[in-house]
């Protein structure tokens, strides 16, 4: 115990000391922090509604909130989930050292655990400084017949607390990540002697969440409005999981393919990165994908709101134009602040890695890899996987659709156009993400 | 009379206030073993540096020649021109090796002549041959983390020559290893090297691994203090 408390006390008294080791971490945290409670702040407003003028509609504003805040907890986890693996990859290193040299199981996770809380904690409430600077801002939007106004945004300190407690958590949980084979395989872990591996139950829960969805989907899509609400967002959330389960593994076996088929160094090398440690390539591209998952949505959701106004504009009262207006405005938003949630996972993901792989780069770039031969490297190991999850997402995405909205609102011209939209800014996204670390590449890279 | 493969005239460079060369010049010949010596901060590195073209000098130039060709004068190329030359004429061993942990033996040693555009298959079987040769029968399909270090770095010799370059640059090739396994390591250095008639420029610490090269170099303060080929009048 005494032996667990002084290292602790040492490691976390340096934990400081060297800004590129907490900078990037705090950073993902504050930007995690500064979008989850914004986004959280958004979803409380429209609980306030029925303390205010829109009467019997408040409750579709709710549900219609609720399904938001669904479609952007993945994006949110998934960028939250990069911040942690910030954390864990500095930590994995260390840690198998420590262990070689005969830690104790309880002191790794001593020293895992308080560093990931203290990191994390440092970048939320920075995060809800960032909170507070966009509350003005995103008070402009205009829903229910008016601005939500920076009050509307506002989430109270209970809530605030709720949120940051959740991202807190996310990443002491994550910190747990990979200490289980640091305590059985240190020397491993040190020398990267094999790659992860996945787990083949994985692919077994993604199918049983997705028949499910499909079940949900093709019994309630036509029952009794609430039911049907609620099972829709069943029918859209629980495929979003599944996507999460079979990604990596999909990843892997699509690449393990390319791998015996590389024929030059750049593909080679990219498909040897990806194999390394698929759930990391798809915590890059997983926002994206998912995002592209809520582009069908979306793209259905702008048709559905189009389809009604056309309908039936005449004969609806004020309340229910604003319902339509909003409902557009909304699905608008949603893509916009998941397409920002992927843009900022992909930026830090990127970073991290070049600063992680700095000296070794610095060594390619030595023995003749040009800057352009590393940056197509970096490229294939990312946009290699983004081409497998993109497809696959667009599938499961209309297919999940179809009961519940049929085929002339998913394949209407609006929604076509949202969704190619969507694919089309996912990838300029991702391409953004890997050339926003060229810089910090050309700088690790430079003697 | 040999015409030398590298000549250095002149070099000077400098790190803010810190003066790394002051008019440094040298020639390295074919099939020579040159070792440079000298304290932590001496400069050694950053001669070793600009003689292959991973940084430039201040001033003076650096003439390297290729294949009987006229020479070339690496400073006045450009950073893909420099890494272009430096994948196909130049062979480098660091001390940590800087192979890639996720490729196997075989796939690191292959890697500069894929970057050349040498098609996968012929560079894994000249990538097989080479770690044969250096003694690593049957570990071809290893990581690096299922390798020792003396074979890690054996890894890393084969991965310089296989673009059979005109000079390999080794800087502290055996700096992490024991002594034995830094002798046979040392060993395999000069027989894939100097016994096939190509020249090493080798930075180190040791002076039992300087003793195995034929020229000894002394640098102190961004000078060369001392030349053996100088003091020993060896004619070329």
């Amino acid at each position: 115990m005494k032996a667990t408390t002084t290292v602790s006390r040492l490691f976390l008294s340096r934990l400081f000391a060297t800004r590129q080791a907490w900078s990037l971490p705090v950073a993902a945290f504050a930007v995690v922090s500064t979008l989850a409670l914004s986004v959280a702040g958004g979803i409380h407003f429209f609980f306030t509604l029925n303390k205010q003028s829109v009467d019997e509609i408040a409750g579709i504003y709710m549900i219609l909130a609720i399904l938001a805040g669904i479609l952007l907890i993945m994006p949110i986890a998934s960028l939250a989930g990069a911040a942690a693996k910030l954390l864990a990859r500095r930590r994995d290193e260390r840690l198998s050292s420590l262990r070689l040299l005969g830690a104790s199981s309880a002191l790794l996770r001593t020293l895992a655990v308080t560093e990931a809380s203290v990191l994390a904690a440092v970048g939320s409430l920075l995060g809800v400084l960032g909170y507070l600077v966009l509350m003005p801002v995103a008070g402009l939007l205009h829903f229910a017949g008016g601005p939500i106004g920076t009050s509307g945004m506002w989430l109270g300190a209970p809530g605030i607390l709720a949120v940051l407690a959740t991202i807190i958590g996310i990443g002491v949980v994550s910190s747990f990540t990979g200490l289980r084979s640091i305590e059985i395989t240190p020397l491993g872990v040190r020398t990267r002697q094999r790659p992860a591996r996945l787990h083949w139950l994985r692919i077994v829960a993604a199918v049983a969440l997705l028949v499910v969805a499909q079940l949900f989907a093709n019994i309630y899509g036509a029952g009794g409005i609430m039911l049907a609400v609620v099972m829709v967002l069943a029918a859209f959330a629980v495929p979003m999981l599944a996507l999460h389960f079979i990604g990596p593994w999909l990843i892997a076996a699509v690449t393990r393919w390319r791998l015996r088929r590389a024929k030059t160094a750049q593909s080679l090398v990219a498909a040897r990165a990806v194999l390394e440690s698929p759930q990391q390539a798809w915590a890059q591209i997983g926002g994206v994908t998912l995002t592209t998952y809520i582009g069908v949505v979306a793209g259905a959701g702008v048709s559905l709101a189009n389809m009604g106004m056309d309908d039936a504009a005449a004969s609806m009262t004020n309340a229910e134009i604003n319902l339509l207006t909003d409902l557009r405005t909304g699905v608008l938003l949603t893509m916009v602040i998941a397409f920002l949630l992927s843009a900022c996972s992909v930026a830090i993901t990127q970073t991290a890695q070049v600063i992680d792989r700095g000296a070794l780069y610095n060594g390619l770039r030595r023995i003749g890899m040009s800057f352009t031969q590393l940056q197509a490297t970096r490229r294939g190991a990312v946009f290699g996987p983004l081409w497998i999850v993109l497809i696959f997402t667009l599938l499961t995405a209309v297919i999940t659709a179809f009961p519940l909205l049929g085929i002339a609102v998913v394949a209407s011209p609006l929604s076509m156009l949202v969704i190619s939209g969507c694919c089309v800014l996912g990838v300029l996204l991702i391409w953004g993400g890997v050339q926003s670390s060229a810089p910090t590449l050309r700088s690790v890279t430079a003697d | 009379m040999t015409h030398p493969i590298l000549s250095a005239t002149n070099l000077t460079k400098t790190y803010g206030s810190t003066q790394a060369l002051v008019d440094v010049s040298l020639q390295v010949y074919p099939g020579e073993s040159v070792a440079i010596m000298g304290p932590s901060g001496s400069g050694k590195t950053t001669l070793m540096h600009c003689l292959s073209g991973i940084l430039v000098p201040d001033t003076g130039k650096v003439h390297l020649t290729i294949l009987n060709n006229a020479a070339t004068d690496i400073t006045q190329l450009n950073e893909e021109q420099r890494a272009q030359l430096r994948r196909e004429h130049l062979g480098f061993v660091f001390q940590d090796g800087l192979l890639l942990p996720e490729l196997t033996a075989q796939e690191n040693t292959a890697l500069p002549l894929m970057l050349s555009g040498v098609p996968r298959n012929t560079a894994e079987t000249q990538a097989r041959n080479w770690l044969s040769a250096l003694g690593l029968d049957g570990l071809y399909n290893r990581r690096l983390g299922q390798l020792s270090g003396g074979q890690a770095q054996r890894v890393a010799i084969a991965r310089a020559q296989i673009a059979e370059p005109s000079v390999v640059f080794a800087d502290e090739p055996t700096g992490a290893l024991d002594s034995e396994t830094s002798e046979t390591v040392l060993t395999a250095l000069l027989d894939s090297t100097v016994s096939r008639g190509r020249a090493l420029v080798l930075v180190t610490h040791d002076e039992s691994v300087a003793a195995r090269c034929q020229r000894l170099i002394h640098v102190s303060d961004g000078r060369i203090i001392s030349d053996s080929a100088d003091t020993s009048g060896a004619t070329r």
